[in-house]
């Protein structure tokens, strides 16, 4: 389920676009392998992370990518440290 | 020539309670203009949640706990009673009065925009309110504080009370465990022992109100305790709570052993913390979770946007907030920029008696090494103690060795008005002596505070 929040992104004339929480579950799962965690822990981490964002972002209509990127961060900080420093620093996590 | 940025306001205030209002007003007065943005009630909490309904909430209780103990005075007492529902209408009708309290056409008709919704920053001179962006050359951030929730083992599965819903309850529970024995925790334990529930407070210190002096909070523990039936247990620490039946149970850890309580309902009173959520990044503002940094003048790192009241993370009050409003409101738009001048602060726990201190406690003197005289004058030795037959409190006076005050506590009937005189003394460098020789009325509770000079002259 995506909720009908805008995120404006930085650098694009503060153009919005709705949030897919897809995409940010596939950014998260991303930053868990790329520190070695296995698929499947992978794959439970992203899915807590995502629940406690979308939580955040519920009583908010309209939010800054940074702000989602700073909020999974402190989620994930709990789930992998080491996922979340690599989530933090990197912008793009291939 | 550099090009000059358009905004749509001169200055946004984020919050509507004391920290904000009185910046928003005086800004828009100067002619600048001016929105203002709250997320909840206008007027913030003080007046709709706070301060005005718990206040009036324990007058009433204060009253009627007089009138049930007047049978020493002669006066028949036997039947009275009380509804809850009339007093809860008091309460509401109090909170109407004050005007302060969800008044949001007070704003517009002073020209001022108000936004019902939570503000977020997007960017340092932009904020997004339910979608619609605004900008502004100044921000002042008075988002206040909200309820610390402690980590408590299944408190997520109970239905508990805030210090601000316990004041909707539709009556007061049959028993009450408060979680923490601050300023909140015994204001409201007072009201609702004095309304007949079985109070049982949970502390983690080693007294009630730990961030006071020990004679205030060892006096108060045995006025809730033996008048007031209150079980008050220190260094304890709730493990868990659950369901149990119609009410709950707590497990709490006390000394290295194990209790465990049936109650009817909890409180969570342990504090509160300041409400930063609102994209402070996104504006490149630095602050931690215990509040906004700001320099002397109330300005943040980022130069044009400043901070106030509870949202700074410091001890703060109603009245200190709204010094703290009128300070941003000068330095934002002021050439002569002013500091806040926090010496005289009076701080207040409106129960019966009374709490009221001002300046430095004695801890604060120990930890800062200052070198100084104490004394303590008790109610019993003035004469208003006898014909009110009343005789739990004191006033403490704190000086330096040249006796100069530089704090005090009052624990006294009235003792928020009381304190005012030592404030002036504190904030005006006044000595013991210049105390002691100023007349004090006869039979007035104030006698006290000359009673407590005089020892120190």
């Amino acid at each position: 389920m995506n909720l009908a929040v805008d995120i404006v992104k930085h650098g694009n004339k503060n153009q919005a676009e709705r949030f897919v929480r897809e995409r940010l579950h596939n950014s998260i799962v991303s930053a868990c392998l790329s520190v070695r965690v296995p698929e499947g822990q992978a794959e439970t981490i992203a899915h807590a992370v995502c629940d406690g964002v979308i939580t955040w972002l519920r009583q908010r209509p309209e939010v800054t990518s940074q702000d989602i990127r700073t909020v999974a961060t402190r989620h994930l900080k709990s789930h992998h440290p080491e996922a979340a420093y690599l989530y933090e620093q990197h912008h793009m996590i291939i | 020539m550099a090009k000059k940025y358009e905004f749509d306001y001169d200055l946004i205030v984020i919050g509507s309670g004391a920290g904000g209002s009185a910046a928003a007003t005086i800004a828009a007065r100067e002619g600048k203009s001016v929105a203002i943005v709250e997320s909840d009630a206008f007027g913030g909490e003080s007046p709709n949640w706070s301060d005005i309904p718990t206040k009036a909430l324990l007058h009433a209780a204060n009253l009627y706990d007089e009138a049930r103990h007047g049978a020493r005075f002669g006066l028949r007492s036997s039947t009275l009673g009380y509804n809850y529902p009339s007093i809860r209408a008091w309460k509401d009708l109090a909170v109407k009065r004050t005007g302060a309290g969800g008044n949001r056409r007070y704003y517009e008709s002073q020209g001022i925009s108000t936004f019902n919704n939570a503000a977020h920053f997007l960017s340092p001179n932009e904020i997004s309110v339910n979608r619609r962006h605004l900008s502004a050359s100044n921000f002042l951030i008075a988002t206040g504080s909200q309820c610390v929730i402690p980590d408590i083992q299944g408190l997520d599965t109970i239905k508990y009370f805030t210090p601000r819903t316990i004041l909707e309850a539709i009556r007061p529970p049959k028993s009450l465990l408060i979680v923490g024995g601050g300023d909140t925790g015994v204001e409201i334990a007072q009201l609702m022992a004095i309304f007949g529930t079985k109070v049982y407070i949970a502390e983690k210190s080693s007294r009630l109100l730990p961030h006071h002096d020990s004679e205030i909070g060892e006096l108060i523990e045995r006025v809730l305790s033996e008048q007031k039936g209150v079980t008050i247990l220190n260094h304890s620490r709730v493990m868990s709570v659950e369901k149990d039946g119609l009410g709950k149970r707590a497990i709490i850890s006390r000394a290295g052993t194990e209790k465990s309580i049936r109650i009817d309902e909890v409180l969570v009173a342990t504090g509160r913390a300041p409400a930063v959520d609102l994209g402070l990044e996104n504006a490149g503002i630095k602050y931690t979770a215990h509040g906004i940094d700001v320099n002397d003048y109330l300005q943040t790192n980022v130069k044009h946007i400043f901070a106030a009241g509870d949202v700074l993370g410091r001890d703060s009050h109603t009245h200190t907030a709204l010094l703290e409003s009128q300070v941003a409101a000068n330095n934002i738009f002021g050439r002569n920029k002013i500091v806040p001048d926090y010496t005289a602060i009076p701080e207040i726990i409106f129960i019966h008696p009374g709490i009221a201190t001002v300046g430095l406690s004695e801890d604060d003197c120990l930890k800062r090494d200052l070198p100084i005289n104490k004394a303590i004058a008790p109610l019993n030795i003035i004469a208003r103690s006898n014909t009110s037959d009343f005789r739990d409190g004191f006033v403490k006076i704190i000086t330096d060795k040249k006796g100069i005050i530089l704090g005090a506590a009052v624990v006294a009937p009235h003792a928020g008005e009381i304190i005012h005189e030592l404030a002036l003394a504190v904030k005006y460098g006044l000595s013991a002596d210049d105390v002691a020789q100023t007349p004090h009325a006869f039979l007035s509770w104030s006698e006290a505070v000359r009673v407590a000079a005089s020892k120190l002259v």
